[in-house]
């Protein structure tokens, strides 16, 4: 059995669009209070709030730091209000903080919540940010790298090990906007899905990555309902219940990130989170994975042995990731497909599991989706966190 | 809209001046640790094996292998985009580190895995950064 005792029980999200028009906290009053009617609890009982902090938003960052979402809301039942702060991994940390308040005692019924408004970041902001954070500002920066360049720095090598081809690589971004060309959510949504030819034809930002393997920036927001998996059962409500949550830490600077160190923390870390939930990855029916970059898919296709060593890129050349494939993967198209939303993609990807075990995702939903494995990791990557959720308990 | 151009210097701690006094001499050091005779890198004020103060430094021999690399053609920061293109490597030096440079003195598509390199060193604002080049034939 088990030894994770929660379950999320609500959700709600907004698309990801860029719309300087639609406030922060105007995502945070709609994908909350989707969230609390989804659950089926009224706003009184909420006990608990647990921010995704927004990153290069101080104002935002501050103001629900400080416990303002709570009063805004109007949750009368609050007991305690914080924000939670580890890059693409902060969701997984917020999920798991709701688990201790929910086990002991601290809250029954707790709000985990995220929102990014990129379009209103002066550009020079931006720029300032995404330059700087995750990257050593000694070691790194003065060479003049940047995020697409340390994701080249990888996919490069492991390209070079592993004999994948360009080809290859461009067509996990095929694969990822196969589901987001169907997904309301994605800010690609409804839109069509570049061919690997067209992928390859764009321009080259630096190698191996081009300009359709890297992310848009876009403003979004989500937010689930978390109880206990005791008060989820009794509910008889869809639900999608934690069953396992395995970690490893890498490296803060990427230079002094371990090819090897990385390969084997994201393949034990399955392994772990699987035996904690009692299944195998035969059991896994949506391997609903976050890496930001379409280039790093193949690579952690072969570390969970999705795809057999050397295979990664060819299992998504042959469309087995794709909508419509075998192989039911990342669903809401990653970063790539939905949008990048800061720290709030690995928060979407969750509220994605949960409507994948509720029986919610339309279009995309997978058929008799009963278990979920979802990765998380954060800032360039400094760390891996695997998790299953299932549709019921163990 | 304007942006800051300047190029970055590197943000240095009490214990790393020493790596960077040495670039200016065109050496290129690395911290040792006294107790455990650990390699450091990057800099520490402790050693991050043994938790010692003891820590020295030895000079290395400037040689080294490209481990990976990328080259740039866009989508940097302004302040780098007249130095474009450029690439951007993880070196193994002989001595058993690894660190982040940029290759200089080839061309981009010159460049392969496991090239053997040399340190050069690039003066910014008083900072001498270790770029490497590769090792020319005598």
């Amino acid at each position: 059995m088990s030894k994770h005792e929660i379950a999320i029980i609500g959700i709600g999200e907004v698309p990801t669009r860029n719309m300087p028009e639609r406030t922060q906290w105007d995502i945070i009053y709609d994908t909350c209070m989707e969230a609390v009617r989804d659950s089926g609890l009224h706003k009184n009982d909420i006990e608990g709030v647990i921010s995704v902090t927004p990153q290069a938003q101080p104002t935002i960052a501050a103001e629900l730091s400080f416990g303002k979402l709570p009063e805004e809301l109007g949750l009368k039942g609050c007991k305690d209000a914080v924000s939670v702060n580890a890059g693409g991994a902060s969701t997984s940390n917020a999920i798991r903080l709701a688990e201790e308040w929910i086990t002991t005692g601290v809250a029954k019924a707790v709000i985990v919540q995220h929102v990014t408004l990129h379009s209103t970041i002066p550009l020079i902001d931006q720029i300032n940010f995404f330059a700087k954070a995750g990257i050593d500002l000694q070691w790194e920066y003065p060479f003049g790298t940047t995020y697409n360049i340390i994701m080249g720095l990888m996919a490069n090598r492991w390209m070079h090990d592993s004999g994948w081809t360009e080809k290859q690589m461009a067509s996990v971004v095929t694969a990822l906007r196969s589901w987001a060309s169907r997904d309301p959510n994605s800010i690609f949504y409804q839109k069509d899905v570049p061919s690997v030819e067209k992928v390859m034809a764009s321009d080259l930002l630096n190698t191996p990555l081009r300009k359709r393997q890297s992310n848009i920036l876009g403003d979004g927001g989500c937010a689930m309902v978390i109880v206990s998996a005791k008060d989820a059962k009794k509910m008889k409500r869809p639900a999608a219940y934690k069953l396992g949550d395995s970690a490893r830490y890498f490296s803060g600077t990427c230079v002094l990130r371990d090819f090897k160190k990385v390969a084997e923390g994201f393949r034990v870390t399955a392994k772990e989170a699987m035996a904690q939930a009692g299944i195998t990855k035969k059991d896994v029916s949506l391997w609903n994975c976050y890496v930001a970059y379409p280039m790093a898919h193949p690579f952690i296709a072969e570390c969970l042995e999705v795809a057999p060593p050397g295979q990664g890129g060819q299992y998504f050349l042959d469309g087995r990731m794709s909508f419509g494939g075998d192989i039911p993967w990342s669903t809401i198209g990653d970063a790539p497909g939905r949008g990048h939303t800061g720290s709030g993609v690995s928060a979407a990807t969750y509220v994605e599991t949960a409507r994948q075990l509720m029986g919610k995702a339309g279009e995309r939903q997978v058929k008799n989706c009963k278990y979920v494995y979802q990765n998380a990791a954060g800032g360039s990557g400094f760390n891996q966190i695997s998790t299953i959720w299932g549709k019921e308990i163990k | 809209m304007e942006f800051d151009m300047t190029k970055p210097i590197p943000e240095t701690q009490p214990w790393s001046e020493k790596f960077w006094e040495g670039t200016k001499q065109g050496k290129l050091f690395i911290q040792v640790c006294k107790d455990c005779e650990s390699k450091i890198f990057y800099p520490r004020k402790f050693c991050p094996e043994c938790w010692s103060g003891n820590l020295d430094w030895i000079e290395a021999s400037g040689k080294a292998k490209i481990f990976t690399f990328s080259t740039a053609y866009s989508m940097v920061e302004p302040k780098f985009m007249d130095e474009l293109p450029y690439t951007i490597a993880y070196v193994d030096l002989d001595e058993g580190i690894r660190m982040m440079t940029r290759i200089v003195d080839c061309k981009p598509e010159d460049i392969s895995f496991d090239m053997k390199v040399e340190a050069v060193f690039h003066e910014r604002n008083g900072y001498f950064l270790p770029y490497f080049r590769p090792v020319v034939k005598k």
